[in-house]
């Protein structure tokens, strides 16, 4: 028998295996693949969209009869420091090369956590991620509220794991 | 293990994969490596690559992809006799147990799933050479 979650009567922004399975998709995808240590800080929830930085790896997640977004927001100093360790490469401006990064960290964090909600009885559709940069602005249709987790690196900066979940 | 004039074919549809692959196999000391940024690229290049005698010695495709997934470039591969016995490796965020079980249904030499790191692919690698040589196989001592 299926364990799934009983997604109707709980809001899953709640369920706080869902919020560990993102915090260890971020902790292994950045440990792993850019020997980056990334240290969760306290999630909370925001109302309505606020910019985080100028750069963002997006994901719509499917996970009938759940819809949500992921977004993972970077400043030029975070994600400029995980490319360095990842790639071995310094980035100054925000390029077809940083854009391309961003996708592919937030197909790997999503991946992850996927797999492992997915184990939890969720059944959540793998899907190919956008990258937003500039000056964005995010509505979500439903104007339910979004999950933000940050993320603090060794130099200093801090990234956006944001959640929304209808 | 491959010897190091092994011709490689890494497809994925981001970049920054198809550069770290290719850097794990450059520090391995391979430096005969291609890139395609979807199956339905990489298709006609392995078909060419062949038809020029130089033909393909392994292929590293990622999963999911626009235009033709990495799936369906294994398929399309095992369906060709002149590319069935090709090395093919798929690296993926795809780590659950039905998918591990199709892409082993489709023929896959091995499945890496990401995050990998380079001990990783190369451990993968060296298992893939033992599949598909197993007259190399080191004797036990």
């Amino acid at each position: 028998m299926s364990a799934a979650p009983k997604t109707e009567a709980l809001n899953p922004l709640f369920d706080k295996r869902l919020i560990n399975a993102f915090v260890d998709g971020v902790i292994k995808t950045l440990k792993t693949m850019a020997q980056t240590d990334a240290s969760p800080g306290k999630p909370f929830i925001e109302p309505q969209f606020v910019l985080k930085g100028e750069i963002a790896g997006m994901v719509g997640m499917v996970a009938p009869p759940l819809k949500g977004t992921l977004l993972i927001s970077y400043g030029k100093d975070s994600i400029f420091h995980v490319l360095e360790n990842m790639l071995g490469e310094k980035h100054t401006e925000i390029n077809g090369e940083v854009s391309d990064a961003v996708g592919e960290l937030t197909n790997m964090i999503y991946g992850s956590a996927k797999t492992t909600l997915n184990q939890l009885g969720y059944n959540f559709e793998m899907a190919i991620p956008t990258v937003i940069s500039g000056d964005f602005k995010i509505t979500h249709a439903d104007k339910g509220a979004t999950l933000v987790i940050p993320f603090n690196l060794t130099n200093g900066s801090t990234f956006y794991v944001e959640i929304t979940v209808q | 293990m491959f010897p190091t004039d092994t011709k490689f074919l890494v497809v994925d549809d981001f970049a920054t994969m198809r550069k770290i692959i290719k850097k794990v196999l450059n520090e391995l000391g391979y430096t005969n490596v291609e890139e395609a940024d979807d199956g339905k690229t990489a298709l006609p290049m392995i078909q060419s690559a062949h038809d020029a005698g130089q033909p393909y010695g392994f292929i590293i495709s990622d999963w999911n992809m626009p235009g033709m997934q990495g799936i369906d470039l294994l398929k399309a591969c095992k369906a060709d006799p002149r590319f069935k016995s090709v090395p093919f490796m798929l690296v993926t965020a795809e780590s659950e147990q039905k998918h591990i079980l199709e892409a082993a249904k489709a023929g896959v030499s091995d499945y890496v799933v990401k995050p990998f790191n380079s001990a990783t692919l190369k451990g993968k690698m060296e298992r893939v050479w033992a599949k598909h040589n197993p007259s190399a196989q080191p004797k036990a001592s």
